[in-house]
This record gives structure tokens, sequence and C-alpha cells, in this order.
């Protein structure tokens, strides 16, 4: 028992720490103020879970996830290229409403607020992902895998110049930088790590609506990049671990579960709040935002 | 006919709503300059303490509707005082700003599902009432008070901006805060009266909503998105231009569902938010912004 809950934690841990080094890599490394990111979330589990419906073989439904988010990443930075601070973190999250708004009204592809059940669990090779250990080895190698590739991203010259972008954008474009390019892939990208991690989401939960993929849930995220601290992919990852386990004592002093869910929310309210007034580099911040 | 008329109606009933949470929100970004998303749990705040008060506690209508309203008020303040003004204080960026409204706008509302329970509520205090019939489209009672309480509102905050002291403290730290401490204007006094006044005219929005439709704890979310694409359709800080954009909204929205299943109605506002900021990002009336200069 004790043992099937640390699992359920621990995939929640490398589903929440695919999604904010995806999003550190649009706000933290390129100053991107993306508030758009559950928009991706919401993408990546609805093409998943209704490719798998239609019997595509998951790991197909994993990448496929990944470019479909990757392809409205591209959509929105079009558009967003010349926009900057308040206004493109006003533009993006307009962004994730006009996504939530589709997800809820496409009744004929979504079913609307009833929501997608019944999504198979991955198999790979015919080795079957049903179980929750077995779900949770899959998590940590799609996780893995996501952390050495954004590390490396941003390691790379290609990360110098995201962050050179960040921190002074005419200055890089003196230099030759194109910053549209480079705002047009890290959106991308960014988008697509959180495609995967919706399809991970997706298939674990089997179950998926609307209701998961709101403002309320990009709160969390937000909050773990931000203790983290901004272009830190160490921070992040403690921040990850520290976010999932913090409110997890609620469910055993014994609330009523209606009481559970916000309580949460506050709990991630207050300590976005304390770190910004308090401590707004974060763990291991590089950068204030 | 009667079907334009009625959605003529509809639009300005939904403007005039829009236009009291936009004014009191743009009254905030013209001094402040920075988007106060929490503004939304201020008006949920005060409809739920008009229930609090009426329904359950039993008092006499009108003074709950005055305690309401200063309690938004106090509200407003409160979170300029304990939040942004610390920020502020050590020069935090507007986007973190931007990051702790929503924190707090989370914060908020948490609460009201905490105390209250996600269960809709009604205040109850007007029974539901026949309409009056203009030339084949209904109107109740309520819905004419609202519009005659907003235009009111209005006109008196415009006239305020203009004409006394206060308002025009307020401009012309909105124009140049620097050049508006030289001659003497406390700018944190400025952001304070900016608080205390636009949540109070969030108090009146929330009071009218909550009579005219249910309370639900995440009502302050999706009136704070109107709010904030009314006050960009507008002009973003401009008062006159988020009362004109309110009504355009209204308009546009209940023409739209006319067409669309109404479940797109939020989608409609997107759409235009959208088109504004691609193709005219100051607005209809807003001035441009310092940071735009560098585009």
């Amino acid at each position: 028992m004790i043992e099937a809950y640390f699992i359920h934690l621990l995939i929640l841990i490398g589903i929440y720490l695919i999604l904010a080094i995806s999003l550190q890599l649009s706000i933290g490394y390129t100053g991107l103020l993306n508030l758009g990111h559950m928009a991706f979330f919401c993408i990546g589990a609805y093409a998943s879970a209704l490719l798998a419906l239609s019997g595509f073989p998951f790991v197909f439904c994993l990448i496929f996830a990944g470019i479909m988010a990757m392809i409205f990443g591209f959509i929105l930075a079009i558009p967003t290229r010349k926009l900057k601070g308040d206004y493109l973190a006003l533009t993006t999250m307009g962004f994730s409403f006009v996504i939530y708004a589709i997800a809820l009204n496409w009744t004929e592809l979504t079913r609307g607020p009833l929501g997608i059940p019944g999504i198979p669990k991955p198999s790979i090779l015919g080795i079957s992902f049903s179980s929750n250990l077995m779900f949770l080895v899959l998590t940590i190698v799609v996780a893995l895998l996501s952390y050495l590739i954004i590390s490396r991203i941003v390691r790379s010259k290609f990360g110098k110049v995201m962050e050179a972008v960040r921190d002074d954008e005419l200055s890089a474009r003196v230099l030759g930088k194109n910053s549209f390019k480079v705002k047009f892939l890290v959106l991308g990208i960014s988008a697509f790590f959180a495609g995967v991690a919706g399809s991970l989401y997706a298939h674990y939960i089997t179950y998926i609506d609307p209701s998961s993929f709101t403002l309320m849930q990009l709160i969390p995220i937000l909050c773990i990049i931000i203790i983290g601290g901004m272009a830190s992919m160490r921070g992040t990852l403690f921040a990850t671990i520290i976010l999932v386990l913090l409110p997890e004592p609620l469910r055993f002093i014994g609330f009523p579960s209606s009481m559970v869910g916000p309580m949460r929310q506050i709990i991630y309210a207050l300590v976005l709040l304390l770190i910004l007034l308090y401590k707004p580099k974060g763990i291991d911040g590089k950068v204030e935002m | 006919m009667s079907i334009l008329l009625q959605l003529l109606i509809n639009g300005l009933i939904a403007g005039a709503v829009y236009a009291l949470v936009a004014s009191g929100f743009s009254l905030i970004y013209s001094t402040c300059k920075f988007i106060h998303f929490a503004h939304g749990a201020v008006i949920a705040f005060s409809a739920y303490f008009l229930y609090f008060l009426f329904a359950i506690l039993g008092l006499e209508f009108y003074i709950s509707v005055l305690l309401s309203v200063v309690f938004a008020s106090l509200l407003g303040y409160g979170l300029n005082f304990l939040v942004y003004k610390k920020l502020r204080d050590r020069k935090a960026s507007d986007f973190i700003l931007l990051i702790s409204s929503l924190a707090l706008l989370i914060l908020l509302e948490s609460l009201i599902l905490m105390s209250f329970g996600a269960e809709v509520k009604t205040i109850g205090f007007i029974e539901v009432s026949k309409g009056i019939d203009i030339f084949g489209a209904i109107i109740t009672p309520l819905q004419i008070v609202i519009i005659a309480v907003s235009v009111l509102l209005l006109f008196s905050l415009l006239l305020f901006m203009k004409k006394t002291r206060l308002g025009k403290a307020m401009r012309a730290v909105s124009d140049n805060k620097n050049v508006a401490e030289i001659i003497g204007i406390s700018s944190e006094k400025i952001y304070a009266w900016s608080f205390i006044i636009g949540s109070a005219l969030a108090g009146v929005a929330g009071i009218l909503i909550g009579l005219e439709q249910n309370l639900e704890p995440t009502m302050g979310t999706s009136l704070i998105i109107k709010g904030f694409t009314v006050a960009i359709i507008g002009g973003i800080g401009s008062i006159p231009g988020a009362i004109l954009g309110a009504f355009l909204l209204g308009l546009a929205e209940n023409f739209g569902i006319w067409y669309l299943p109404s479940g797109y109605k939020d989608a409609i506002a997107f759409v235009i938010l959208f088109l504004f900021l691609l193709l005219r990002p100051k607005g209809i009336l807003g001035i441009k912004r310092e940071g735009d200069k560098e585009q």
C-alpha cells in the first residue's frame, strides 16, 4: 500500500519535472514569459489519448503528442514574436484559455466536459507498462531523457544565444543573432516536452477532461520554476521534488477530501507569494526575472 | 427584429458589467503599471461577502451592500499594502508583480472555495420577476438597475478623474511618475488610492453580478479574463477606452453566440484579444507605452 503511494508520487514528480524544465527553457533561459504552458500539456494529452484509442502504438502516440504540441508552439510563436513582458504573458495565457475552451466545446472530438475515459496503459514492443511500477520506470526514462536533452540544449552554443536574447535582445541582434528564430525554436521545443508530459499524464491517469488543464494547474509549475530559480536545472529538480511532496501531509491529517484540493492550491499560492516576496531568486537562480 | 433587439439588450447588460470590472482594473493599471489579476478575486469576494451578510447573517440588504463595497475596497487596499508595495519596494519587475497577482487570485479563490464550498449560491434578494417587454425583447427590472448603476458610476469616475485634485494627481502619476513626484505627488499614496477606488468598483460589480447570476468560487477568474480583454481592446490603462471596449465585447459576444455554440463565448473574447494584440496592441484609445519604443 505504502509502496504504491510512493510509486504514485514518483511518477507525479517525473511528469511535473518534464513540465517544469520545459517551462524553464522558455521563461528561465530565454526570458519568454510564457503562461500558456498548460495548453501544450493539454494538446499533448488529448492527441495521445485520441490516437491510442484509435489503436496506434504508445511510442507513436508519445512522439506525436510532442510534435502536435510543438506545431502549436510554432503557431503561437509567429504572432507573438514581437510582444514583450506582460503583453506576451497575457497573450500566451489567452492562448491557453482558447485551447481550454476548444477542449470543452468541441464535443465530437474531445467529448467536452465528460472527458475521455479508458485511455490504454502503454505497452512497448510487447512489454506492458500497465503496473504502476513499470510505468514509473517508463516515466523515469522519459524524464531523464528530457532532462539530459534540455541540459544539453542550454549548455550548447544555442543555449548561450538564448540567454543573450533574455539578457539583452537588442545587443543579441546587433551581434547578428536572429532573436525571432531563437524564440520560435525555444517555444516549439518547450511545447514539445510539455506535450510529451501530457501524453504520459493521459496514459497514467487513463482519464482526461478539460479541468486538468486550467490556470489553477499552472500555479504549481510556476511555483517550481521560481523556487528552483530562473535558469537552473538542478534547482528545478529539487523544487519539483519538494513541491510535489509539500501538500502530501494534508492527506494524512484527515481533512475531508473536498478541503484537500483548495488547501493544496492555498499552499502553492502562499509558497509562491512568499518566495516572490522574500527570496525572488529561488534556491539556485542565476538571474532574477 | 426582436431577436436582434434582444441580442442588443443582452450585449448592453454584459457590457455594463464588463465596464465596471474593466474600469477598476484599468484604473489600477494606469497608475501602478502592472496587471492586477487578483482584481477578479476582489469581485468574487465582495459577492460572497454580500451573500454572507445578507443570506446567512440576515442583515438589512442595503447595509449589507454598503459593507460589501467597503470590504472590497479594504481588501484591494490590503493586497496592495501587504504584497504589491513590498514587491515594489525591492524593485521587482512587472512580471513578478503579475505572477504574484496570479498567486493572489488563486489564493483568494481557494479561500472562497474552502469557506463556502463549490456549490453554486444565490443571494435571493430579488425574486424572479417578469421581464418588461420592449418591442418583443425582454429586460428585467434588475437588468435596468445594472445598466443604470453602471452608467452612473462610470460617468462619476470619468468626472472624478477629470475634475478632482486626486483624480488629476492619478492622471499625473499615470502619465509620468517621476515628474509627478517632483511636483510633490506621492506615488505610493496614489497607488493606494487607485486600489481603494478600483476595488470599490469591483465590489459594486461583484454585487450586481451576484444579484443577476449565481455565485461560484471561480467567477472572479472568468470575469478578470473579460476585464483584461476589454482593457486591451480599449487601450490598457485608458478608462474611457475600457468602457468603450466593454460594450464592444458585450455586444460581440452576444451577437457571436447567435452563430456559435454558447460555450465559445469566452473564446470570442480571446479571438478579439488576439486580433487586437497583433494588429493594434495599444488598443482603440491607448497611448504608446514607454516599452513599445524598443520594438
